[in-house]
């Protein structure tokens, strides 16, 4: 008897349980149904105008002051600031275009270099119209700009981005290493040979935990600064006609006013060119003399800690990396930064980024204000108060930005475009991601192993260029 | 969440803490035997625990000292610093919920789904029974990439994309956990069944009071399975979610890298180990369970 | 695999003996009644996973093969291209790498970790205090509850060439710096390498079942006719395991086969095409270059070659298991 009451009993109390763990389990859900469906993300599904850039929350975050400084300025049109993580460019542009096939794109993107042609060819509205209506604007920015960061955001005679930061490929040197193995700061037109002599005297000053010559395989830093200062490259580069309006209503009396065209092109593979077999084969005589490392693919996080912790002698980065340093502890003359070594020419290789508006955009003219207020000195001061980057406006590069975390010759930053004219963006078409690919997966088998490998590999290259610029997008 | 101790899957034998028989050669050859087997072991496990311990101490170094050689597994002077920069970076809170919401409502649902289907394989007799079962198993050899396009299209037309429940409800379903349930209510005693259905009892009480009371167990193991599967899981999030508010913790983590990889190692490696601190409370509490889990696939 | 149930001892499995007849009369009305409860009953307990099944499987399956014959980049309207995207997908240098990559990869990672998991095993169950038992078992499980992601984020820096822990150990027996990362041997080695040690505690757990249902005669048997040692092994537990070791190798190799969080965190595929795998090839042609059509192509050729190989393993097993 006992027995069956208990049995009942405890059959009771469990059912209780479960129904109090079922309750539980409803309640939460409901509960937390806003986070499940994303309601509760600020300005989701409003008309506000949402603008995607890459970084963290954090970085979103130190866009505040600007966005309040702009609602300040049109009340009537509200911003939200969309921070998209990634590993690197491709990354975050395989982000967007997710959004794009997710049906909730952006308004407004910053995209580099290394996306403008992608942009511009399947996404972008262009910027010509709005330049024009708001010239007296524009004059202002246009003068405190250097054109080449302008030009490379030309397509095919449009204007679609305006350059809001930059970084040149300049090398980066490690002052105490430097002083170890007995040299100088190097001079502004030190040739590859020079760079090479300096790397081997660091060498035989350090022979163990220490690498004279780092270097990261992605577009920017990686094999493309050498190949443009024994001027090549691995695409053919040609220009397209077209972008008078821009250059004589802007750039009239600029030195290299005749330079500049309707925008970059890049149609052809020229990965078989005996200059860039020559830039390859010199690579691979630093991997193989041990001077430098073999380029890693996937990034590489560990540079400025390495940098930082005096393991690496030089390596090709911009001006993005002096608050890096700073943070990782380096002090303003723990090192230096010099223009990039002289070959055949010393034209530079840069990047830059700026604001496009999506064709799918709602309000393209609200969009535009955002471009045109996020271009002024006051917004721009906001967004880049430390050396996270290279600003667009050469009077921003200047003593404060850099005091107290160096380098020394900050000015060799911005004196790269007024010094040599000539330099281009990252090689970027349309086809980007393919290309990208097509490149990085084959540099590395070029420069770490013997002549027939690197042979081997830039046919390799060749051809998967081949495929990738055949793709349609 | 009970774990199973004495009551284990089907079959199982309650043999798996001793070790095999030992015979009498190998008692008076003992010695060297053992200790080389030991060493083996030792050796093995330090392989296996060695580089967890490492990042463990790596995180605790500031960031100049990261590099440090020779290494070191044992944090001696431990420096916070780079955990605090990881709150800075993360908004670590919010991923750890995300992740909860998103595992704890697909265990749940998986839990649900797959007892009761795995009952209705088991113990119900129905036309084409044999062939669905074999359906549901061959969907285990689909890869989730192949059918990620579909489904990102599928919950773009629900108006679901970029949301935690995009990556919910397609991982209710389970093949693997129906599976182990008709496993599990296999190895149930048939009686049991037979005692019901000749008291009369139609099939939906033999279930009610027989057969789910039973359960329980079962379920425990597919909402631990399915917990450390989801939990861990990358791709789908990487595919389903854009906002960095609906990031789960491996994406999270895998962001910390930095944009270009300027991140900084400690902080890196000290994000790892935070994440790893949810997977090791679920380790010290369902690792028999886990491990039934898993040694359940072979029938016996 | 065969499942048998025991009975619970002293119960004889037939009704009790006492009610005869009239039980016997309703129990067969009941039986009919029972058959209609039960397939209503089925297919309600069947909705929820058969429902989720076909729209997040099945569909989805049927819908990649359709798309398959389309180019499509989402931007546009999508046209049908017939064969093509299977005829540029069979051409395309990267694709054919990937494959035999994965092949090479399921291979080399799943022989590696089904030998090391049975081996580790085998140890493990033989004489030892049983705290010590414990503590091996929970060790060599241990990194399955971590995420790949992080898993291969810090076995990054471990395998640096300069400067990571794994070549300063080599360095100490005075094995030179090894390229781990950025040479194609290097980061296949790596791939496979991380991959092995965060998944062969799975397979380790299941020799460990698999042990454990042994029966203790069959060893005392084979000791009679003296074998001992590694013979006894040999001759004893490979046969009476090989149901296990069945089921561990079927899963080990539907697993190796959809590799992508290791080499997509570790390498990204690289250096050169060396560990880009099949599914990470759908991921890029998909979600790097909006190729919708052609991932699917690529999806469902793989799709066809998973399902080749675990059928004929199925075959072969019916030759070579061994069931008691």
């Amino acid at each position: 008897m006992t027995g069956a009451t208990n049995g009942h009993l405890r059959e009771i109390t469990r059912r209780t349980a479960l129904g109090a763990l079922g309750a539980g389990i409803i309640g939460a859900t409901v509960a937390s149904w806003p986070r499940l469906s994303g309601t509760d993300i600020p300005g989701r599904g409003d008309n506000s105008l949402s603008i995607a850039i890459m970084g963290t929350a954090a970085d979103a975050a130190a866009r505040q002051r600007a966005i309040d400084a702009f609602t300040r300025l049109h009340p009537e049109i509200k911003v939200k600031v969309q921070a998209i993580q990634a590993v690197d460019w491709k990354d975050f542009f395989t982000k967007i275009l997710t959004m794009v096939a997710a049906g909730t794109p952006p308004d407004v993107v910053y995209v580099a270099t290394e996306g403008a042609q992608l942009f511009a060819e399947k996404l972008a509205h262009p910027l010509d119209e709005y330049v024009r209506r708001d010239a007296a604007d524009m004059a202002e920015f246009f003068d405190d700009v250097h054109p080449s960061l302008v030009e490379a955001f030309m397509y095919k005679g449009s204007l679609y981005q305006l350059p809001m930061d930059w970084n040149a490929a300049n090398m980066y040197y490690n002052t105490t290493a430097f002083a170890q193995a007995g040299l100088e700061r190097p001079a502004d037109d030190w040739t590859h040979v020079d760079f090479r002599n300096s790397l081997a005297a660091m060498r035989k000053a350090r022979t163990s935990d220490f690498t004279p010559y780092y270097w990261t395989n992605r577009l920017f830093g990686g094999v493309v600064p050498w190949l443009y200062a024994n001027d090549t490259s691995f695409l053919k580069e040609t220009r397209s006609a077209g972008g008078e309006w821009l250059w004589d209503g802007f750039y009239a009396n600029d030195p290299s006013r005749g330079l500049r065209s309707g925008g970059y092109q890049w149609l052809e593979p020229n990965a078989n060119d005996d200059r860039v077999f020559e830039s390859f084969d010199y690579l691979r005589g630093l991997v193989k003399d041990g001077l430098g490392v073999r380029p890693e693919e996937g990034g590489g996080s560990s540079l400025v800690g390495l940098f930082a912790s005096n393991r690496i002698g030089t390596t090709p980065a911009g001006g993005y990396w002096v608050q890096g340093l700073h943070e990782a502890g380096m002090g303003e003359s723990d090192f230096d930064v010099q223009f990039f070594p002289r070959w055949k020419t010393q034209r530079h290789q840069f990047g830059t980024a700026g604001y496009a508006i999506m064709k799918t955009a709602k309000d393209k003219d609200a969009a535009w204000e955002w471009i045109k207020f996020s271009s002024s000195r006051e917004a721009m001061e906001l967004i880049f108060p430390n050396p996270i980057t290279t600003p667009a406006r050469r009077s921003m590069v200047n003593e404060q930005l850099y005091a107290g975390k160096g380098p020394a010759h900050w000015k060799v930053f911005y004196d790269t475009l007024d010094r040599f004219p000539t330099s281009g963006p990252i090689p970027a078409p349309p086809q980007q991601a393919a290309v990208e690919t097509a490149l990085m997966k084959n540099v590395s088998l070029a420069v770490s192993g013997d002549e027939r490998q690197l042979k081997q590999a830039l046919a390799s290259m060749q051809r998967d260029l081949e495929l990738a610029l055949r793709r349609q997008s | 969440m009970t774990t199973t101790t004495d009551h284990g899957l089907a079959g199982h034998s309650p043999r798996l803490s001793e070790g095999l028989p030992e015979t009498a050669s190998n008692r008076r050859r003992f010695n060297w035997n053992f200790a080389f087997r030991i060493v083996l072991l030792l050796l093995a496990a330090a392989l296996t625990l060695g580089p967890v311990l490492w990042t463990l101490s790596t995180s605790l170094r500031s960031p100049s000292e990261s590099f440090k050689l020779p290494p070191s597994f044992i944090p001696w002077n431990p420096d916070f610093t780079s955990y605090g920069e990881v709150f800075q970076q993360l908004n670590i809170f919010l991923l750890v919920l995300n992740s909860a919401l998103v595992t704890g409502l697909i265990a749940v649902g998986q839990m649900v789904s797959a007892a009761l289907a795995g009952y209705a394989f088991a113990h119900l007799k129905f036309r084409g029974r044999g062939a669905l079962f074999s359906i549901v198993l061959a969907t285990m050899m689909v890869p989730v990439q192949v059918t990620i396009v579909p489904v990102f299209m599928l919950i773009r037309g629900m108006g679901l994309s970029d949301t935690l429940l995009a990556l919910i409800l397609p991982a209710i379903p389970t093949a693997f956990g129906t599976f182990l349930m008709r496993q599990y209510f296999m190895g149930l005693p048939a009686e049991l069944a037979e005692a019901a259905s000749i008291d009369g009892a139609s099939p939906w009480r033999t279930f009610r009071s027989v057969y789910a009371p039973l359960a329980m167990p079962g379920m425990a193991i597919v909402g631990i399975l399915a917990f450390n599967f989801h939990w861990n899981e990358f791709f789908r999030p990487l595919i389903l979610t854009i906002s960095e508010q609906n990031f789960t913790l491996p994406l999270g983590l895998v962001s910390l890298q930095g944009n270009l990889g300027t991140g900084s190692i400690s902080v890196v490696l000290a994000g790892v180990v935070l994440s790893m601190i949810p997977a090791l409370v679920v380790f010290m509490f369902g690792q028999r369970a886990l491990q039934d889990g898993l040694t359940a696939g072979t029938g016996k | 695999m065969s499942t048998t149930t025991r009975r619970p001892a002293g119960q004889s499995g037939k009704g009790a003996a006492g009610k005869a007849m009239p039980a016997a009369t309703a129990g067969r009305n009941a039986t009919a009644k029972s058959r209609q409860g039960q397939r209503w009953l089925a297919w309600i307990f069947l909705a929820p996973t058969i429902l989720g099944m076909g729209l997040f499987t099945l569909i989805p399956i049927v819908a990649s093969v359709v798309l398959a014959f389309f180019r499509w980049d989402i931007i546009s309207a999508p046209t049908f291209v017939g064969f093509d995207n299977f005829s540029e997908v069979v051409q395309d240098p990267t694709v054919r790498v990937s494959f035999l990559n994965t092949i090479l990869f399921v291979v080399v990672a799943v022989a590696l970790q089904l030998g090391l998991a049975l081996a580790l095993a085998i140890m493990v169950q033989e004489k030892m205090p049983s705290w010590l038992r414990v503590f091996f078992r929970s060790a060599f499980f241990f990194p399955l509850i971590l995420s790949a992601a992080s898993v291969s984020i810090f076995m990054r820096y471990l395998f640096n060439e300069q400067f990571g822990v794994v070549n300063w150990f080599l360095s100490l027996v005075g094995i030179p710096a090894v390229p781990w990362l950025t040479t194609p041997g290097g980061s296949a080695a790596v791939v496979i390498l991380v991959y092995v040690w965060q998944n062969f505690g799975f397979s380790f757990l299941l020799f460990i079942g698999g042990l454990a249902s042994i029966p203790v005669e069959t060893y005392e048997a084979a000791a009679i006719d003296g074998a001992t040692g590694w013979r006894k092994h040999l001759h004893v537990t490979l046969p009476l395991l090989s149901p296990t070791t069945l089921v561990a190798s079927v899963m080990a190799i539907i697993s190796a086969l959809q590799v992508f969080d290791q080499p997509y965190v570790l390498t990204r595929g690289g250096p050169g095409d060396s560990t880009r795998t099949a599914v990470m090839v759908i991921f890029e042609s998909a979600f790097q270059r909006l190729e919708f059509g052609q991932a699917s192509a690529i999806g469902v050729l793989l799709t066809l070659i998973i399902m080749a190989i675990t059928a004929a393993q199925f075959r072969l097993s019916k030759r070579f298991v061994f069931y008691q």
